[in-house]
């Protein structure tokens, strides 16, 4: 792979197109950690936010609005150098910056389904219970497979937020695109100026994000049509 | 294991940094946002009225600019434009210019929902009086798209103001940096980034309730929420 670069766009150019693109991999599994650890605690929280368990939606309420507030800069701080400097251990940036992406995704993930699950009229979960259905299969078989339609553009919109949260990670000393893009930007290899290497990384960046985006916006067209059908039939 | 908050608050000198330190952030993200928001007015604006060419670039600007991470954008605007365009301006300069880009793209796309939300009749209505296009603009869809959109601009603001600490990494005295000085001093880790946070906490709790304020005064039939 690397001589292929080499030998397509020579060097130092090959080299560090090779080397930004191996970097993007490391994103990649960051995100994907951040999403998939993220949407489990965040399916977690929503699930204690809607509970009928006073004391468990306080708690989400408080989860939620502790973490949308804390900067994901301050997360990454506190679990890479905060919490081992305190315990007095060493953390793998990996584990430091999986966790922190993780609980800053939860936050904002378990707010997006909770917004879903309550733009859905009460008179769903009245009907469920009104046929003698309990709490879990209520919510497994009359709200979650409206409120997932719902809350589907805003949760692939919101990996997008991920993405570009996980730029920050090289601060802690995680090696992904950016740490490798800042490397050789402030190296003094010709080809490598910060006007030309910012902007490669830029594209880089989006070529992840903006799939994405377009996916939100094709979901949130369709979907959203069909939610809207019934008021106009009805009118 | 023991927490040691008062080597952070008994010295005078780390106080003062903080103190400093938040105040610049907060005076880069307000200066930030509201030429942020005026550079949203123009993007918006073209978009709306579907200025040729003007309209293309500014949807692929603020596209661009909504799926690349700030500090890509921060590092391009402080290192890659100076040596590009030959100038050197001070760290903070680079950071509001940067702030100011940033916001500018998600702002744009809240008014532009904005606009789109006032409603036709209201258009025609401006048009049968024979009141000029930019006018209808200004004074007609303008002031009911930010009063509609208020409380979302506020919320990005605030969202968008917790960002703001990756100005630290081109060397703006920021209340970022003012916690890595001080943690470098320190070795205090845990208690200088709790610290931040529960100062990014309080100045966003400002922000927010300056913002209702503002609301209340600006569009008092909107009723704040």
């Amino acid at each position: 792979m690397r001589d292929l670069f080499i030998s397509l766009f020579g060097k130092p150019e090959g080299i560090v197109l090779f080397q930004l693109i191996d970097a993007t991999q490391f994103t990649i599994y960051l995100s994907l950690i951040a999403f998939i650890g993220g949407g489990l605690i965040g399916a977690a929280i929503t699930l204690a936010r809607i509970s009928p368990f006073r004391w468990a939606r306080k708690l989400s309420l408080g989860y939620i609005w502790l973490f949308q507030s804390t900067p994901l800069l301050m997360l990454l701080f506190l679990s890479g150098l905060g919490v081992p400097r305190l315990i007095g251990v060493d953390v793998n940036p990996w584990f430091a910056a999986s966790a922190s992406l993780t609980i800053y995704s939860s936050a904002y993930l378990s707010d997006v389904w909770r917004g879903a699950i309550e733009s859905l009229p009460q008179g769903q979960w009245e009907g469920g219970y009104a046929i003698g259905l309990r709490f879990l299969p209520v919510l497994r078989l009359i709200i979650l497979p409206q409120a997932i339609r719902i809350s589907l553009a805003p949760t692939v919109g919101f990996m997008v937020q991920i993405i570009k949260g996980t730029s920050l990670a090289y601060i802690i000393g995680f090696h992904d695109l950016m740490a490798i893009g800042k490397r050789w930007a402030n190296s003094p290899v010709d080809g490598t100026e910060p006007f030309l290497i910012f902007p490669l990384m830029a594209l880089i960046y989006f070529a992840l994000c903006y799939p994405l985006t377009l996916i939100a916006r094709r979901l949130e067209r369709r979907l959203g049509a069909v939610s809207k059908r019934p008021s106009v039939e009805l009118g | 294991m023991e927490f040691r908050f008062f080597e952070i608050y008994r010295n005078a000198e780390y106080l003062a940094l903080l103190a400093k330190g938040a105040g610049v952030s907060a005076a880069l993200t307000v200066t930030g946002g509201v030429l942020g928001f005026l550079l949203a007015l123009l993007l918006s604006g073209a978009r709306y009225r579907k200025l040729p060419v003007a309209a293309q670039i500014s949807a692929a600007y603020v596209d661009f600019i909504r799926n690349t991470p700030l500090i890509v954008q921060l590092f391009f605007v402080a290192f890659g434009l100076p040596m590009l365009l030959g100038y050197q301006w001070p760290f903070w300069a680079h950071a509001l210019l940067a702030l100011a880009i940033n916001f500018s793209a998600y702002f744009s796309e809240i008014l532009r929902a904005g606009y789109n939300s006032v409603e036709d009749g209201q258009i025609e209505a401006a048009q049968s009086l024979g009141i000029s296009r930019l006018v209808i603009f200004l004074k007609v869809i303008l002031p009911q798209a930010v009063a509609r959109m208020f409380p979302s601009l506020n919320s990005q603001f605030i969202f968008l103001f917790l960002t703001t600490g990756v100005i630290s990494e081109i060397g703006v005295n920021d209340l970022t940096q003012a916690g890595l000085y001080i943690d470098s001093r320190t070795f205090r880790s845990f208690e200088v980034f709790i610290s931040l946070t529960v100062i990014y906490i309080l100045l966003s709790l400002t922000f927010k309730a300056i913002l209702t304020l503002m609301q209340r005064r600006l569009f008092p039939w909107q009723g704040a929420r």
